[in-house]
């Protein structure tokens, strides 16, 4: 009874890994196949993935997209959250259910929706209309997550900075802001997640200039290579870092 | 405690976020239902209120049997995804030391960290005939000789699978974690049984969370396109994967317009249906 | 309202670096993924000191929604099946093309296709590329003989063994060519009878898959067989499982063309024109036969003096005389046939 949990962990490791693993140990395959048996390790893909200029600005753009798009996100998410939860409006439910709303509707069908209203109001698709599309499936979740973070006891620090005769503006900047700081910034990383990694959205929104999931698609439909599992690969490395960073530096500070 | 003024300011907050969400959400939506009213003759767009595109949903087998089959494999992938996230949330927050128990989380979420599309991929490779599973099999004698598991339904919900265990073991634990103790001593105070205590306590006042990730898991599986396309062998056909059709060969942006509607309308029935448990304000 | 403004720059940036795609010196081209390789597209850059744009497209029927939605000078190029030239022309989509400049007479005779790219004596477009559709196979795991008669290709014997491409144009041209209808024959009559050839084919087959997905299939062992596969498919595999090859049953095959023109309405005439000549000279020619998506026949016969022996080899470049005397054009539905055709065939797969 007491090795049956251990079991069902390591299990459950395995399986989560296996994907990964595969990829990872085949990127280095010397050969076409990325399949058994293994053929022993070549750097051949990873030198072709470097060459590849496509992939390389694809890249940059997924970067540029998914900070600005998060950014936009975050502030317009923290915007509405703080004035939903320090004034009180008419129809405060029905504007947070609108807010939240984009969560339950698929990709899909909000890009679709955009493709057809931004190609018909002479809107041209570009890495914009991807943007765009990226603030609306990250909104909500930005504003759920600070919303919730508005308690009481930030409200009781605002009421004494305005007592002392803070302006709203210094109000919101230098006391609810670093107040909900550990929000903002989980907020604006779970946005810049799903940004990186969103593909529906921005296949249907892009013309020329693509994201790098787009990019991996066409090389996807376009020729079995290991360049595929090599590009997977990279992207993975450069966001374990990033995580392991962020969680050795940032949030690990953050804790009493 | 408000004033007019104040309630001015407070409209300054939420405007902004209000008018892009109306603006890039709420009116591409009513453009959508308007056009899924359409028609097309050729290639010339027909406004109109026209049901004749949800009638072809209807008439046409290979349209309505794609709602089943992505109903089938949502419904799957949800109740296997939760019966297995719920065992290893368990695991990590009452088995694990509570000094390990971050870092067993974070092993866990860093395999999403690769590009999607790649990692759907990466499960075609590891189901090939001459994959790791088939490899591993025949190594231990399980099997004599290799069986397909690419390019099947089953190939699909065990990328799903994958993809929600991790998101709704996340969910479950921070729901675990911050039930009280004492609710567990309590019960076995009170003689209850592990499972009992499992069945009448912990189970109850888990089930909003669980329930909010299990409702989650619905909305992202029915819409997705990648994952069957890329897994399923196009052996069946799921919605998304026919919405991307009437797209990417006909540009029938009216049939695709209503197939999106009708998807929506499944979605609200599995949000009513939940509705009781669900905390989306509380993720 | 610092925020506010951050906001600003970085949406003003975004539209900065989204219009800059329009500046002068651009070409931009709608065209099928082999036209995306580097190799193909870096010397003409280079030489004329441009940026081609490329974007890809699926069917000719959403290349065609595209092209409307933009506003007119959006496009310079456009790559599409032979057979749907004349829908891009009678949308007025393709602009008269000047072939005096055009080594039109290294060109293969076969494949000048001057009743699909020529329409009331106005040439619109040029072939620039073809190949076939037919069977692929792994020659370890099959009987090499079976494979030359499409009846025996989907025959019980090979049942799990087989995988479809993607694709319903060629796919039932084939079924088509089976049941002894000449492609260009297809009508609605045909259809019940393609039909049921299809639901055999795909009883009998593990997969209905894309480019990828079917050589991963074939090389992995998953199957053993591709119907609508060739030259196209396991070219890029060739140098590493030689085994994985593809033949033209005695019935015939599918033939598929691709054609190039000005989209009508350019704004760089001159300069599409000069990338159409580009790709039309015997090195692009070459570059396009062996770009990286996918392996086809050049139309300009002069790209033989700049393939290595060993390209033509597995380009089959001796054999194109016997090749093209036994295929048949791809299938050309008009609008209504075509929908019923795409129906018939995603019902099939539905099965």
């Amino acid at each position: 009874m007491r090795v049956l949990p251990w079991l069902y962990f390591v299990l459950a490791f395995a399986f989560i890994y296996l994907p990964v693993g595969t990829l990872v140990l085949f990127s280095f395959q010397d050969g076409i196949l990325p399949v058994p048996p293994f053929n022993g390790p070549s750097l051949r893909w990873y030198s072709e993935v470097a060459a590849d200029d496509d992939l390389i600005s694809a890249l940059a753009n997924s970067l540029l997209i998914a900070t600005a798009s998060s950014a936009v996100a975050v502030v317009l998410g923290f915007c509405a959250a703080y004035g939903l939860a320090r004034h009180v409006l008419p129809g405060s439910v029905f504007m947070r259910g609108l807010l939240i709303a984009p969560l339950t509707v698929s990709y899909l069908i909000i890009g679709l929706g955009l493709l057809i209203v931004l190609t018909r109001a002479g809107l041209g698709l570009s890495l914009l209309t991807v943007a765009i599309g990226h603030v609306v499936i990250n909104l909500p979740l930005a504003f759920a997550i600070i919303y919730a973070s508005m308690g009481a006891q930030q409200q009781n620090a605002e009421r004494a900075a305005r007592d002392l005769g803070a302006g709203e503006a210094q109000v919101v900047w230098l006391v609810t802001v670093p107040m909900v700081l550990p929000a903002i910034a989980a907020a604006f990383f779970l946005s810049v997640t799903f940004s990186w990694d969103e593909f529906i959205i921005a296949f249907l929104l892009t013309r020329f200039d693509v994201t790098l999931p787009v990019e991996i698609w066409s090389l996807l439909r376009s020729g079995l290579s290991p360049r595929l599992n090599a590009v997977g690969s990279l992207v993975f490395l450069v966001s374990v870092t990033a995580v392991i960073l962020l969680e050795l530096f940032v949030f690990r500070k953050r804790r009493p | 405690m408000t004033n007019g003024g104040q309630s001015l300011q407070g409209w300054g907050f939420v405007t902004p976020a209000l008018l892009w969400t109306i603006a890039f959400f709420v009116v591409p939506f009513l453009v959508m239902g308007a056009m899924s009213l359409a028609t097309l003759e050729g290639r010339t767009l027909i406004w109109g209120v026209s049901l004749s595109n949800y009638a072809e949903i209807a008439e046409k087998a290979y349209i309505w049997r794609a709602f089943l089959v992505s109903l089938e494999i949502t419904l799957t992938v949800t109740v296997v995804s939760v019966l297995l996230a719920y065992p290893l949330a368990w695991i990590i927050a009452f088995r694990v030391p509570a000094e390990w128990q971050r870092l067993a989380l974070l092993l866990a979420v860093l395999p999403f960290w690769t590009s999607y599309v790649v990692r759907s991929y990466a499960w075609l490779l590891v189901l090939a005939r001459e994959g790791m599973i088939n490899q591993a099999m025949l190594g231990i004698g399980l099997i004599s000789e290799p069986i397909t598991l690419a390019n099947t339904r089953f190939a699909t919900v065990t990328g799903f699978v994958h993809f929600f265990v991790m998101l709704l073991t996340l969910t479950i634990y921070a729901n675990l974690i911050q039930l009280s103790p004492n609710y567990r001593r309590a019960a076995m105070d009170l003689g209850a049984s592990a499972f009992q205590t499992f069945r009448y306590v912990i189970l109850p006042l888990t089930l909003p969370g669980v329930v909010t990730g299990a409702f989650l898991t619905f909305v992202l599986c029915i819409g997705d396109y990648v994952t069957p396309q890329i897994l399923g062998g196009n052996s069946e056909l799921t919605v998304p994967q026919v919405i991307m059709v009437q797209l990417g060969r006909r540009a029938d942006f009216p049939l695709a317009s209503a197939l999106a509607i009708a998807l929506m309308a499944i979605v609200t029935l599995a949000y009513i249906f939940s509705a009781r448990w669900l905390r989306l304000d509380r993720l | 309202m610092t925020r506010l403004s951050a906001l600003f720059l970085t949406t003003s940036a975004l539209s900065v670096s989204a219009s800059a795609v329009l500046a002068e010196g651009e070409l931009n081209a709608l065209v099928w993924c082999d036209h995306t390789d580097p190799a193909l597209i870096e010397p003409f850059e280079a030489e004329h000191n441009v940026k081609v744009n490329l974007r890809e497209y699926e069917g000719t029927g959403a290349a065609l929604a595209l092209l409307e939605q933009s506003r007119p000078g959006d496009w310079d190029v456009l790559v599409i099946d032979g057979i749907d030239v004349f829908r891009a022309v009678e949308a007025n989509m393709l602009a008269p093309l000047d072939t005096s400049a055009l080594p039109m007479d290294d060109f293969f005779p076969e494949v000048v296709m001057e009743e699909n790219n020529t329409i009331d004596g106005v040439t619109y477009a040029v072939t620039e590329k073809f190949g076939y559709n037919t069977i692929s196979y792994n020659s370890e795991k099959v009987d090499e003989a079976d494979m030359q008669s499409l009846a025996t290709v989907w025959s019980e014997k090979y049942s799990g063994r087989i995988s479809i491409y993607d694709y319903y144009l060629p796919v039932m041209g084939l079924a088509a060519i089976a049941g002894n209808v000449a492609t260009a024959e297809i009508g609605s009559g045909d259809l019940p009878a393609i039909g049921e050839t299809l639901s055999t084919l795909r009883s009998r087959s593990a997969s209905v898959a894309g480019v990828v997905a079917a050589q991963t299939a074939l090389a992995t062992g998953e199957v053993d067989i591709v119907v609508g596969g060739g030259e196209w498919l396991t070219a890029v595999l060739a140098e590493e499982q030689p085994e994985l090859t593809w033949t033209i049953p005695e019935e015939g095959a599918v033939r598929w063309a691709q054609s190039i023109g000005v989209v009508e309405g350019s704004e760089n005439p001159d300069l599409a024109m000069e990338f159409i000549k580009y790709i039309i000279s015997a090195e692009g020619q070459a570059r396009l036969a062996t770009s990286s998506c996918f392996w086809g026949m050049p139309a300009n016969a002069k790209a033989g003096d700049v393939l290595t022996d060993m390209q033509k080899d597995v380009l089959r470049w001796d054999s194109q005389p016997d090749y093209l005397a036994l295929t048949q054009l791809y299938p050309a539905p008009d609008a209504d046939l075509d929908i019923e055709m795409q129906d018939l065939w995603l019902e099939t797969l539905q099965q």
